[in-house]
């Protein structure tokens, strides 16, 4: 506000130079306050990137006399306390597991999700292999790739704990891994 | 580069678009005054982002809702601050929503040919309201709820299709999952949407018309801008000093500095005879981009500064999970809806059409009387009734808006009401935390399944009749509630129940027949007495027996005690015994004795008191000495009749643990 008053419409000293000062703040006050509430946003929508893995989870399935002698896999329901985000659920069915009894002493086990793309394994109509209906991949009863299949890997064998084996328990650790690659990666 | 500039250009034409938008001449030079638009554009564009950002986490069904924004608000990464940024440039808006109409309002920008644009301004103010109004439900918290209920419920009295509206409205003839989906869908989705819709119609035609150019005749000098802000930083400073005990003392110094800065910039202009350099000398016309902008981005940014500061300063509340049957008397709509909330008070609008009268009638009117503002402002005369009806409605808002906040904040009742929901609030944080988890049934279940926080309703409703809980300052008898038992104490005080102090009291002849204890009761004469009063029980008796009785308990709180003290506890079972004092003629202690007295074996641990409160007619406790204790569970009477217990065994237990202090506790 300057005290006299010129009798001239007042010129700025210098337009360009005040030009370039307002347009400099307009652009960095506008980056910064687009910024706060991008930022907050983004930060929540990144937050899954740094939370928990899912983890290993033991847990006992069966008894070794409740799986068929004759070697043919049987499906078991991963059941389980599970926290999804603000929820806990005491019983909560996180997956599924094949056992198989080989001979009188030895239990494999298997995830049920394909290796290759994550859809749930079955076995096949003639009772003879592990099938994937997706994308037709097929696994033996060991878990290794057979015919045509496109899964990269063979089933993701699971731990069973030799200790209580013996004992006739079957316990497996439940882990997850990534699909659609040749090594097994837990997640 | 350019290349590629040149191609976008001519497919799109996005850079003559620009150019247009930037472009545009301010007749007269930018003004700090004409930044209102541009700031609420820029609070609508923040409430955008932040709100597609929150419907990532947010789920809108009654179970889960409160849930997700407990998880946005407590443990989602910077959660807590989207929510608020969200929260506070709601009610910033509102600030702003008001600014910008008393500028278009006093610079008559309203006028012909501009109506539309006023028009579009008003309908766009309504439905900012409107999406206030539906966000405020979506927390289902109790603050939420209650408010809206009496919000819908005030849509209800609509005449004719009132009913209708408000079963629309809320999705049926109760609050629920449907309630919520519909609000989240207007909140989200139709009012947001409208909103841009508007928003682009009102900026059409606000370059179409251009902006309104300072005439002579029309001109507004600066001066009346400082006698506006000196009235508005007074008028704050009043307000802060009516509230100047809940806030601390700067509330009150930042406008008192203000509007004293204000007025010695008023005085100087006066003393210099420059009322207004514009006014004097047409100044230079200005452009929208850097002009204008760059005024709008200062502006913009403090307004986005005022919100983080009361995100960080206020925080953004999240009250306890909306319950149906736990009325929250401090439920309050948005502060801006205050003076309509206490205008339904007041005595004219008392009674079914006083209600339509208030709710409907009154704001109909004065919305209609905004909406005429342009026809009314056609003649110089009408401008100034305008002029004069928008500050009537604003100071006549401020006034009831303070005059509603004062009164909650004298009336001890509601601050009663607003502690207990803290309480509640922070209760259920602590059993979250407790639990590591919600259960899938929601966060309700948690506060149901408490017996902290249900203990004392059940006691205060079901044992309050007779049975006391603790004494206040003045010795009155408390209902487990907090309040004064209504009627007299007839039968024993349980705060305490089983510790060993509150065993030893009974074990005095004074407390044992005060009306503390038996006094109002058949016990007040009988064996018991009689034994108390012939023994005269040594101080180290009573605590023997004290600590021996009360180690069959298993008090969490005396878990230490028990476990040390071995040896008095082993004595005091063995002067119970037939060679000391023979407690053990009449009542059972460790599973042998008499059957005339209570069986004291695991006396006052949980089952014996769930028991006892089942049936304490039955022949291990009263028998046929019960004087007045209802039998609270279901119990067969001893000629076969089964008589209906007055509660249900989670109650029992509930109460049961309560006094016993069995609940999460840090």
């Amino acid at each position: 506000m300057n005290k006299s008053l010129p009798s001239e419409p007042i010129e700025p000293d210098d337009p360009e130079r005040r030009q370039f000062l307002e347009k400099t703040v307009s652009i960095v006050l506008g980056g910064a306050m687009v910024s706060v509430p991008v930022g907050a946003g983004i930060a929540t929508l990144l937050a899954p990137l740094s939370s928990d893995k899912g983890g290993s989870l033991k847990i006992r399935l069966a008894s070794i006399e409740d799986l068929p002698s004759d070697g043919t896999p049987k499906l078991y329901q991963i059941v389980a306390e599970k926290k999804d985000a603000w929820t806990k659920y005491p019983n909560k069915p996180i997956g599924s597991v094949f056992l198989r009894r080989i001979g009188e002493s030895k239990v494999v086990a298997f995830s049920s999700s394909c290796p290759h793309a994550g859809c749930s394994v079955d076995i096949d109509s003639d009772g003879s292999a592990f099938f994937c209906p997706c994308h037709a991949s097929s696994f033996d009863f060991d878990g290794i790739t057979q015919g045509k299949s496109v899964s990269p890997r063979g089933l993701d064998a699971l731990e069973v704990d030799p200790d209580l084996l013996v004992k006739g328990e079957v316990w497996v650790t439940f882990v997850k891994f990534k699909a659609g690659v040749a090594d097994k990666v837990e997640v | 580069m350019k290349g590629l500039f040149s191609w976008l250009e001519n497919r799109t034409g996005i850079g003559a678009l620009a150019k247009e938008a930037l472009f545009e001449r301010v007749p007269g030079g930018a003004r700090w005054r004409y930044v209102w638009g541009s700031t609420l554009t820029f609070a609508i564009m923040v409430q955008f982002i932040t709100g597609v950002f929150l419907w990532m986490a947010y789920s809108p069904s009654a179970s889960t809702a409160w849930e997700s924004v407990y998880y946005i608000q407590n443990e989602l990464t910077f959660g807590w601050i989207l929510r608020g940024i969200h929260h506070w440039t709601a009610q910033i808006m509102v600030v702003l929503l008001v600014l910008h109409l008393v500028q278009v309002v006093i610079d008559s920008a309203y006028r012909a040919p501009r109506e539309f644009n006023f028009w579009f301004g008003v309908i766009l103010l309504f439905i900012t309201l409107a999406t206030s109004l539906t966000g405020y439900l979506l927390p289902w918290d109790q603050k939420g709820f209650w408010a809206t209920k009496v919000a819908t419920n005030l849509a209800g009295v609509v005449p004719i299709i009132g009913d209708d509206l408000q079963r629309v409205v809320i999705g049926g003839a109760d609050y629920g999952h449907h309630t919520l989906t519909r609000f989240f869908a207007l909140h989200a989705g139709i009012l947001p949407a409208a909103l841009i819709a508007l928003i682009g119609v009102h900026i059409y035609l606000f370059r179409r018309h251009g902006i309104t150019e300072a005439k002579p005749a029309t001109r507004v000098g600066a001066l009346y801008y400082w006698y506006l802000l000196a009235v508005g930083s007074a008028g704050l400073a009043v307000v802060a000093y009516l509230f100047k005990d809940s806030n601390p003392p700067w509330v009150l110094w930042v406008p008192s500095l203000l509007a004293a800065g204000v007025l010695v910039r008023i005085v100087f202009l006066h003393l210099h005879g420059k009322d207004d350099n514009s006014a004097r000398r047409p100044k230079r016309d200005g452009m929208f981009w850097p002009d204008q902008i760059f005024r709008d981005a200062i502006v913009c940014f403090a307004v986005l500064g005022a919100v983080l500061f009361f995100v960080f300063w206020k925080g953004t509340e999240l009250t306890s999970p909306a319950d149906p049957s736990q009325p929250y008397n401090a439920a309050r709509p948005d502060w801006y809806f205050m003076p309509l909330f206490l205008m339904l008070k007041f005595e004219p609008f008392q009674g079914e059409f006083g209600l339509v009268l208030g709710a409907i009638i009154v704001p109909g009117v004065l919305s209609s009387m905004l909406f005429m503002m342009p026809l009314i402002g056609l003649k110089k005369v009408g401008h100034w009734v305008n002029v004069v009806l928008l500050y009537v409605l604003i100071g006549g808002f401020v006034v009831l808006t303070v005059m509603a906040f004062k009164k909650d904040s004298s009336d001890p009742a509601y601050i009663a009401d607003v502690t207990k929901a803290h309480e509640q609030a922070e209760r259920v944080n602590e059993l979250i935390e407790f639990n590591d988890g919600i259960p899938p049934e929601g966060a309700l279940s948690l506060l149901y399944s408490d017996p902290l926080t249900q203990g004392p309703r059940l006691f205060a409703t079901n044992c309050s009749t007779c049975h006391a809980y603790g004494y206040d300052d003045d010795g009155n008898a408390l209902d487990g509630a907090n309040k004064k038992l209504i009627d007299k104490q007839s039968a024993p005080d349980l705060k305490g129940v089983g510790s060993r102090e509150w065993i030893s009291k009974v074990l005095t002849v004074d407390h044992y027949q005060s009306s503390k204890f038996f006094g109002n009761t058949n016990f007040k004469k009988g064996k018991m007495l009689e034994f108390l009063v012939d023994t005269e029980l040594e101080e180290e008796d009573v605590t023997g027996l004290a600590a021996a009785l009360s180690s069959e308990a298993k008090l969490k709180s005396q878990s230490d005690i028990d476990n040390n003290d071995t040896k008095l506890i082993a004595n005091g079972f063995e002067w119970m015994g037939e060679d000391e004092l023979a407690c053990v003629d009449c009542h059972k202690i460790k599973g042998e004795g008499g059957k005339k007295g209570p069986d004291l074996t695991a006396y006052m641990s949980r089952q014996w008191l769930v028991d006892f409160i089942g049936n304490s007619s039955h022949e291990r406790f009263y028998g046929d000495d019960n004087d007045r204790m209802p039998n609270f569970l279901d119990a067969v009477s001893a000629e076969g009749e089964i008589k209906q217990g007055k509660l249900d065994q989670k109650s029992v237990e509930l109460i049961v643990d309560w006094l016993r202090g069995e609940y999460a506790d840090k």
